[in-house]
């Protein structure tokens, strides 16, 4: 006996530490979210490449695409093109994609299309760049301008930041003749970019150009040009316009450098214009969506990896042992009374179809019609078999009857009853009337009500959607569950009805 | 919340033993699964007891078919009256106890008259499984109607009294005197409305009754009291009772008994969940009762002894009889 008790003692220690720990790794390793409230944005961003094809070459398109090594995760990428040929290859930390055709012609229109996702895990990828840089060479007066607009940059600057914010400034500032010099009557973004890089570059800080793209819904817009630099440790953002340092959380880089997005061989008047709309999404799914875009494979084994069609089903029979769990501890703890073991389930997986309240107003109609039509058989005196028959056929026309009804009274309710509930009340009514018999009205009330309420908690319990989602994500804790149930299987305690039944010996005593 | 936690530490003090320890310390531990069936089977318990030389109502005879309903007459013969039993029921439900007959009819021990269809229905309900446990395919028995000593005639209502007795082990450990009340229509369950009335192991005398939960000390019916009855024949219970561990194997049972006037005592059936309202009807929980028991079957077993069912029914009688109530 004792050593079954340790061997009973060291199952539900493993099992409660297993569904522990595994959901513990789940949350906090893997990092799934413990409740479904949490969403993310999902960001649809479509590139619309138009151009007109010259009709005798072959048609070659190479537009930059995001290359996704940072903050965000591209959930899918399609490259929509009807006869071209597609290739995507990475070239300097940019990816390209390359369209091409042999033979076409007129007005062409070629769609890339991102769905991505702010990067789901939080780990930053440890980042490389270059710290110096050799000068551009400039002759004459421009040399002269550079150095004159340099000298009181170096003097209001600290560091490589400092220094560049200044000289974004500098050039920003419209007044000044050497700017203008160097401007050359250009104050296009391109072209400032160009000139700061210029005063850069004769300060050997290195400094690269970004396109970015805001992410931010239903607006028309191209790429927006920043500057970067590195600072031996990360990257450091500017704009040329308005010396602003640090990157936006909206900004989307999309390629890095000096060349166009767009380069056509075979073609010509190529545009892009993007769009962009962005939708909400629960983290788990987007998750799973993630997942098929990178090396994660952390929900492969998971329900989430079964279709759809199979994963509503298992929402479901995921909930059974809870419900189950509340039988058990009404039944075994509390010391309710009801009709066999499971039939509470089974009631209340059936109220899934019909909701709660129209659910026990059915039930109990049905029952009492069906224990009226029973104890009329009573009479009858026929054997088991084809009673049962008969009261299911009955139940079956009394849901019909109930279901035109209602149908033609505009309730919509009445029409939820589905097969599965039927024989549950067949049997219910078949037990509660041999209860009846048995054990008299009283008793049979008693179970009736004690199932009623039992179903109605178990329902309860089982439709919890935070709940409902824990155990679908976690399934973990179904080994806590049966932890607890292994437990209560040697529960020797009193039950909470048994005080109240065994209180006469308290009377004796006082 | 308090006053439940009070409660519960009170009935623990006590003894009193909950279904969840029932089951788990006694029926679970004691009781083999397999041996089940001995208890449940009314027909094979009989065969059982026959065997092992231990009085039981005589069977008249067994109907398990439909076919073999034709045969009832055959099986009942001349006889006026008689006990139709499903062989697996629970809680006394589908008997029919026939006391008389006239003519084509049968007067059943409440009065009613039943015509000899309405018994054929009844046997037919008894084999499609409308009593038994599991809902199943049962025999129906037709037995012996015992009647009962005259000593209950003051303190029972219709119906037949019956002695249960729990016996751990083979040892007693617990009895106690049910009688049938108007509410029970005359069975003998206690959660039908039967009054249940504790006995000292010792001397068969009775003690004060519980009914419905609540401790009484006279009849409802009668309003004769119920306690201080000396009950005939006690010895003969108890080695009855504690002779039905070899008769069964199972541990933990309540061994349902009757006194018949003519047979004198006559072991019914056997429970392997005996209820536990034997408690308060005893005023005493059992669970102190049982752990002396054990405690003592493991003083025996270091020891290498085993003991015969006079020896058993010594040791509980010196150990739980002779109580003096107060009253």
């Amino acid at each position: 006996m004792r050593a079954l008790t340790l061997h009973l003692k060291i199952l539900i220690t493993v099992l409660v530490a297993l569904g522990l720990s595994i959901t513990a790794y789940q949350i906090f390793v893997i990092g799934i979210p413990v409740t479904e409230d949490a969403t993310d944005d999902l960001w649809n961003i479509d590139a619309k490449v138009e151009f007109v094809a010259n009709s005798k070459d072959p048609v070659k398109i190479q537009m930059f695409v995001p290359p996704l090594n940072r903050d965000y995760v591209s959930l899918n990428e399609s490259f929509i093109s009807n006869n071209y040929g597609v290739s995507v290859n990475r070239v300097d930390g940019n990816r390209k994609v390359t369209w091409s055709a042999r033979r076409v012609s007129g007005k062409q229109t070629l769609y890339y299309r991102l769905v991505l996702t702010k990067r789901y895990s939080g780990d930053k990828t440890k980042v490389k760049g270059p710290v110096f840089r050799d000068s551009i060479a400039v002759e004459g007066p421009e040399k002269i301008a550079a150095e004159a607009l340099l000298a009181p940059i170096r003097q209001h600057s600290a560091d490589v930041e400092t220094f560049i914010s200044e000289t974004i400034k500098r050039v920003n500032n419209p007044n000044d003749d050497n700017v203008k010099l160097l401007l050359a009557g250009d104050p296009s973004t391109a072209h400032k970019a160009q000139v700061i890089e210029l005063l850069l570059s004769i300060a050997h800080v290195p400094m690269e150009r970004v396109h970015t793209i805001r992410l931010e819904a239903d607006q028309p817009q191209s790429p927006e040009l920043w500057l970067r630099s590195f600072n031996g440790n990360d990257w450091l953002y500017f704009n040329p316009e308005s010396g602003a340092q640090g990157l936006p959380e909206d900004r989307l880089l999309w390629w890095i450098g000096d060349e166009p997005m767009v380069t056509v061989d075979g073609g010509k008047k190529a545009n892009v214009t993007f769009s962009l709309n962005n939708s909400e999404m629960n983290a788990i799914r987007l998750a799973k969506l993630t997942d098929e875009n990178t090396d994660a494979n952390f929900l492969e084994y998971s329900l989430y990896g079964l279709p759809l069609q199979t994963q509503q089903t298992f929402m479901i029979m995921v909930m059974i042992p809870i419900g189950v769990l509340v039988i058990l501890v009404l039944r075994n703890l509390i010391g309710l009374q009801t009709l066999g073991t499971f039939t509470p389930v089974l009631i209340a997986l059936a109220f899934r179809e019909t909701q709660l309240g129209f659910g026990i107003i059915l039930f109990t109609v049905i029952t009492a019609l069906g224990l009226m039509l029973r104890s009329y058989l009573e009479h009858l005196k026929l054997q088991m078999l084809p009673r049962l028959s008969v009261v299911l056929t009955f139940v079956v026309i009394l849901i019909a009857a109930i279901s035109l009804f209602s149908h033609k009274l505009g309730l919509d309710r009445g029409l939820s009853v589905a097969l599965f509930p039927m024989v549950i009340l067949t049997m219910t009514i078949e037990r509660l009337s041999i209860t009846w018999e048995e054990r008299g009205a009283g008793h049979a009330m008693k179970v009736a009500i004690g199932t009623l309420f039992a179903a109605t908690l178990a329902y309860l319990v089982m439709s919890i959607p935070e709940l409902v989602y824990f155990v679908f994500t976690f399934p973990a804790v179904l080994l806590v569950l049966v932890g607890f149930m292994l437990a209560m299987g040697r529960y020797r305690g009193y039950r909470l009805t048994e005080l109240i039944r065994f209180k006469a010996f308290l009377k004796a005593d006082s | 919340m308090f006053g439940f936690w009070k409660t519960w530490k009170a009935l623990e003090a006590r003894g009193i033993m909950g279904i969840n320890r029932r089951n788990a310390d006694y029926v679970l531990k004691y009781n083999k699964r397999s041996l089940y069936p001995i208890v449940d089977d009314k027909i094979i318990t009989k065969e059982r007891a026959i065997q092992a030389g231990i009085d039981v109502p005589e069977m008249y005879g067994v109907i398990s078919t439909e076919k073999e309903i034709d045969k009832l007459d055959e099986i009942i013969g001349g006889r006026s009256d008689f006990v139709i039993k499903p062989a697996q029921g629970a809680g006394g439900d589908g008997i029919l106890v026939i006391a008389d007959r006239f003519e084509d009819r049968y007067r059943t021990v409440s009065g009613k008259i039943i015509s000899h269809e309405e018994i054929e229905h009844q046997i037919s309900s008894i084999l499609t499984g409308l009593y038994s446990l599991g809902g199943h395919r049962d025999r129906a028995l037709i037995e012996y109607r015992v009647t009962p000593d005259q000593i209950f005639k003051s303190i029972s209502y219709e119906g037949v009294p019956d002695i249960r007795i729990i016996v751990l082990m083979g040892y007693p450990v617990m009895a106690m005197l049910r009688l049938p009340t108007r509410q029970s229509g005359g069975k003998a369950n206690l959660h039908q409305g039967a009054i249940g009335v504790g006995v000292d192991l010792a001397t068969g005398l009775t003690l004060r009754g519980t009914w419905l939960n609540n401790i009484i000390s006279k009849h409802p019916d009668t309003t004769n009291a119920v306690d201080g009855v000396q009950l005939p024949n006690w010895d003969g219970f108890m080695k009855l009772a504690a002779g039905c561990y070899e008769l069964c194997g199972l541990g933990y049972i309540g061994v349902d008994m009757v006194l018949d006037q003519d047979k004198g005592p006559l072991i019914l059936e056997l429970n392997a969940r005996p209820g536990l309202n034997i408690q308060i009807a005893n005023d005493c929980g059992l669970t102190l009762r049982t752990h002396a028991v054990e405690a003592h079957l493991e003083a025996l077993a270091a020891k290498g002894i085993k003991e015969t069912a006079e020896e058993r029914v010594r040791f509980a009688q010196e150990l739980f009889g002779h109580i003096h109530q107060d009253t």
